[in-house]
């Protein structure tokens, strides 16, 4: 492979590049997102074909400043670097490399899948997932982690490295299989790590439901142990471990009392938490 | 016939022109399965799809906007304003909320989930159906043998049942202990019910008992909590229920989280108990004739003229929608089944629907892995008050007999003499499906009656517990149009 960094850089610095053929610019441009019979990260020219086959104009247009058309699709980068004597090459290219092809069907692949790089994050998915009750919670965080958290029993299940999930197992057999994880998980938690110092801790949990802030990020709410409290949890910039932010109403003082695969850490400098102390505070999780 | 002919080509058009049927876009991206629907007062539509989007349709520039996301499997929607939505999800009923305006939702609150879940693939939640107090009424599917449990479940485990909970959990082996499951099973809390749930979800009562796979929830006009269920074990065809409260109404799997209950394994119970024990159908869909898998009941609004008072339902595998024409026989809710749309563009997979304040029909259309289609449907109605069609029937007495009384909505010119009347039934037992048991003729004798010879009076003698199947295709009105709905399915399942 060419280095398309360099390229399009050259190309930049040169818009009319007149070397390079339509197919020549559409492999170095155009080739990761976009191919001739099947949906990559783009629709493939078989459908951009017959959105703009007698519409040069508008093909130009949207490669000038594209949108965001469509959903759980990243937002295709402007073009408007190619210029539009190029651009309009390209739109005859595309045309011509359509012809007579028909999108793959859809049998086999899933159409509305995402590849891992392109994901949206973050992003939460209510889904069957492995190693969890059935009332699971998939959650991408910005970055490469994913975490599940179980709604039946309040708490973080684990955490996972990579991409995210694959959906379709579940969604193509009504649930009959469940979603795979798209990565490798590197922390489990046993138990929920926080231990009410007083009231009922063996009282069945309650899941409250979830918000989401404007960063896209859930701060799950629950009771356990009489205790009614709120979870965010952040990635580590590192991507080495967690930031788990919890309030509650500071009437119960809290331990931390998990023996993890993680070293951790609170903010309030001890595991002991007083019941003051324990209305807001964040414990750090790094895996081993 | 001959002296018709001219009239049928007029006939078939006069038939077909009220309803314009249109095929709205997809939203770009997204599985268009829509699992729940609602209308707006501005007379947008909300649906929430199969991968749990839920998105908001403007008709006038028929796009979409995403409001929410990432729900597990939604199966219904309510909208209690512009910027709240219940959504039943396979967890939990869930409210979404747009709490500051920017037309998305930020709050998703558990409204309820104090019901158990095990994890096979078959435990969908329906609903919420809104009764007049308020009240939320869900139902929830059985487990199938189709499969089995996972290790983890929610909620508590029965022990009633062949197979412990180890054998239960699905794996090696699974399709030979499979057959001891029971066809459809009710391991954990609530399954095959419909709970009534108070709208902050802080109070639930058990309401009704004895549902396989309760895909149509709703209530009627007159406040009635109406299901739909699907042809299978104990369900000889699909039957509609006007839901009792307190009721068991006949998939028995769901008994063994009937209060106190005693009886053990409630499969092993003769057939002859749990018939004395269950609540009769109110309507049956004779499966292949009319509906295979019978969907949402919603009420028709006033607009729609003669259809006022009757209850619209729709139907996964045949192209049509069905409806329910309620008949109150000694103080039982039964009635007719007439198809709707039949020889129409509608196609199959009809799922969710929902009615505009302007009269509009929405029809929201799913398939998961069965028979079905995907997307949304505008259905607009013209010219109803022309429509020939039944308004209603009535099981009574007329003289000394008993009488179907069939009011139309134009006067009958012609035909009265073809009517054709047939009854059947359908086995209640363990088997999956049923064939017609008991076929048999009806003599029957039809007058013309009532103001303007609106009303056809068929004098027969009913059979109490059968389908009466009444073929009116010979009917014309003035006009020379036959009926819009030419088959009625009258459930007897008292007699006058």
């Amino acid at each position: 492979m060419k280095h398309p960094l360099f390229l399009s850089v050259l190309l930049a610095a040169s818009p009319l590049c007149a070397a390079d053929t339509p197919a020549q610019v559409f492999q170095i441009q155009c080739a990761a997102c976009h191919a001739v019979d099947q949906m990559l990260v783009g629709p493939s020219l078989v459908e951009i074909a017959g959105i703009y086959r007698d519409r040069p104009d508008e093909f130009v247009k949207w490669c000038i400043a594209p949108q965001h058309k469509r959903e759980g699709v990243i937002e295709m980068p402007s073009m408007a670097h190619l210029g539009e004597p190029v651009l309009r090459q390209l739109h005859g290219y595309v045309i011509a490399a359509a012809a007579g092809k028909t999108e793959l069907k859809k049998g086999q692949g899933d159409p509305y899948s995402v590849p891992r790089a392109m994901v949206r994050r973050p992003q939460v998915q209510r889904i069957f997932l492995p190693d969890a009750s059935p009332a699971a919670i998939a959650v991408a965080l910005p970055g490469d982690l994913s975490f599940c958290f179980d709604a039946a029993e309040c708490r973080l299940r684990y955490v996972w490295k990579g991409g995210f999930i694959d959906g379709a197992p579940y969604w193509k057999a009504n649930g009959s299989s469940l979603a795979k994880l798209d990565g490798e998980v590197v922390y489990r938690e046993p138990s929920h790590p926080l231990t009410p110092g007083t009231d009922d801790p063996l009282a069945t949990p309650k899941f409250l439901g979830y918000r989401v802030g404007k960063d896209g990020l859930p701060t799950f709410r629950y009771r356990r142990g009489g205790v009614e409290f709120t979870e965010t949890i952040r990635p580590l910039p590192d991507g080495t471990g967690i930031e788990r932010a919890f309030t509650t109403e500071g009437k119960v003082a809290q331990m931390v009392t998990i023996g993890a695969e993680a070293s951790i850490s609170s903010s309030t400098g001890n595991f002991a938490i007083t019941a003051e102390q324990s209305k807001a505070f964040t414990l750090t999780f790094r895996w081993k | 016939m001959i002296r018709y002919l001219p009239y049928f080509a007029l006939a078939a058009t006069a038939a077909a022109a009220p309803f314009a049927i249109e095929k709205m876009p997809n939203p770009p991206g997204v599985d268009p399965q829509i699992g729940g629907m609602d209308t707006l007062p501005d007379g947008k539509v909300v649906a929430a799809f199969h991968r749990g989007e839920v998105m908001v349709f403007d008709p006038a520039a028929k796009t979409w906007k995403k409001f929410g996301e990432g729900l597990h499997e939604p199966l219904g929607l309510v909208a209690e304003s512009p910027s709240n939505f219940l959504v039943m999800q396979r967890a939990e009923l869930t409210r979404l909320k747009d709490t500051d305006g920017d037309g998305r939702a930020d709050e998703y609150e558990t409204v309820f989930d104090d019901f158990g879940m095990s994890g096979n693939y078959h435990e969908f939640a329906f609903g919420p159906a809104k009764g007049p107090d308020g009240s939320l009424y869900i139902g929830l599917n059985v487990a199938s043998n189709g499969a089995g449990i996972r290790p983890e479940i929610r909620g508590k485990w029965s022990e009633i049942g062949d197979l412990s909970f180890e054998e239960m959990i699905h794996g090696d082996g699974w399709g030979k202990r499979a057959g001891k499951a029971g066809r459809m099973y009710a391991r954990v809390p609530w399954r095959g019910w419909v709970l009534k749930v108070s709208p902050d979800g802080k109070s639930m009562e058990p309401y009704a008992s004895g549902f396989r796979s309760p895909d149509g929830i709703g209530v009627d006009q007159d406040g009635n909590v109406l299901v739909t269920d699907n042809q299978g074990d104990w369900r000889g065809t699909s039957p509609l229920h006007v839901v009792q409260k307190g009721g068991f109404h006949g998939h028995p799997a769901s008994l063994v989280w009937t209060e106190g209950w005693n009886k053990g394994d409630p499969l092993k119970l003769p057939v002859a108990e749990l018939e004395k024990m269950r609540v009769k159908e109110s309507a049956r869909f004779p499966q292949g004739d009319l509906a295979n898998s019978p969907t949402q009941p919603v009420p028709f609004p006033e607009s729609w003229g003669p259809f006022a008072g009757q209850v619209l339902i729709g139907e996964m595998n045949q192209s049509r929608l069905v409806r329910f024409l309620p008949d109150d026989v000694g103080g039982f809710r039964q009635g007719a089944l007439i198809p709707m749309f039949d020889g129409t563009s509608l196609g199959n997979g009809n799922h969710r629907l929902a009615f505009g304040k302007d009269g509009t029909l929405w029809v929201g259309k799913t398939h998961l892995s069965w028979a079905g289609a995907e997307g949304l449907v505008k259905i607009t109605p013209s010219g109803l008050d022309k429509l020939f069609t039944v308004k209603s029937v009535k099981l009574g007495k007329d003289g000394g007999k008993q009488a179907l009384r069939i009011t139309l909505s134009q006067p009958v010119k012609a035909g009265a003499e073809g009517v054709k009347v047939k009854r059947y039934g359908y086995l209640y037992h363990k088997g999956y499906g049923s064939p017609k048991t008991d076929e048999a003729e009806v003599k029957v004798e039809a007058k013309v009656t009532g103001t303007g010879d609106r009303e056809l009076v068929l004098a027969l003698e009913a059979k109490e517990g059968a389908i009466h199947q009444v073929d009116l295709s010979s009917l014309r009105d003035a006009s020379g149009a036959a009926l819009e709905g030419k088959v009625i399915y009258y459930q007897a399942t008292k007699l006058p």
